[in-house]
């Protein structure tokens, strides 16, 4: 197995994780946090295929993602802390004004 | 880069372990100081793949900014965001799903073949980011300040009208 094999994997692991994470958890928070692991995976793979490339817009594009994460995470907190302020549970499927 | 293999499956492997417990952490505080791991062990990766510029902005902005802020949205929640047990339907629904995207991409890179051999000179220093930021990639870049500027008005959005409901 070469080192990019195995950065591969890892990034594609990553994000079955962060899926798995995102789908299983009530907690806003931590459905956050698995979307935040999905980001990173991508992020990853952006900067293996700026090596493997021997081209750094790959990494260019890895900190573009980085800023959007940051404002992802900034307006998520922000809908969670809106919502779940008032509340003495945290469950993303309690909120009847999200039910639509 | 084989001679590198030793310290990227070390990363890789703290990456894969603290992304574990984000994920099975009951209590919320565990699950930030797991993402805080997560984000240092990817910043490692970053440095060991040669992108210096994205190590440092990882762990200026994922260590520094984004992890202190789940920090202090954990402290204002109610109980501090420990939730209810999740159902077994919900777990199972989610390790399938879960499963069925890994057998996909396992599958999808199995067909793909093998990678290209690594470019020599694959450098990555601050002066080629910038070069390639402002130049083949300045319409992403630039759209960034408007992304920005909208979730700031957004999150102030949705608080003012948190606060004239209570």
């Amino acid at each position: 197995m070469t080192s990019e094999v195995l950065v591969l994997a890892t990034s594609a692991v990553l994000l079955a994780i962060g899926a798995t994470g995102a789908l299983i958890r009530r907690n806003p928070i931590a459905m956050l946090m698995s979307v935040e692991l999905m980001l990173n995976a991508a992020n990853l793979l952006l900067v293996l295929g700026a090596r493997v490339r021997g081209n750094v817009d790959g990494q260019a594009a890895a900190l573009i993602v980085l800023v959007l994460a940051a404002a992802e995470a900034v307006i998520g907190l922000g809908v969670a802390l809106a919502l779940f302020r008032d509340r003495d549970r945290v469950d993303v499927d309690e909120p009847a004004e999200v039910h639509g | 880069m084989n001679e590198l293999f030793l310290p990227l499956a070390v990363g890789c492997a703290v990456a894969l372990v603290s992304a574990l417990l984000v994920v099975l952490a009951r209590r919320p505080v565990h699950a930030v100081v797991a993402l805080l791991a997560h984000s240092l062990a990817l910043a490692a990766l970053y440095l060991i793949l040669g992108a210096d510029m994205v190590a440092m902005g990882q762990v200026l902005i994922y260590s520094g900014a984004i992890v202190v802020l789940f920090l202090f949205v954990i402290a204002l929640l109610p109980q501090g965001g420990s939730e209810a047990d999740l159902g077994f339907g919900r777990v199972l629904g989610g390790l399938v799903v879960g499963c069925a995207l890994l057998a996909g991409l396992a599958a999808w890179l199995a067909l793909a073949g093998p990678l290209p051999p690594a470019a020599p000179n694959a450098g990555g220093n601050v002066v080629e980011v910038g070069r390639s930021l402002f130049g083949r990639l300045i319409v992403p870049f630039e759209l960034t300040a408007p992304l920005l500027l909208v979730a700031i008005v957004g999150a102030v959005a949705i608080w003012r009208r948190q606060e004239r409901v209570s």
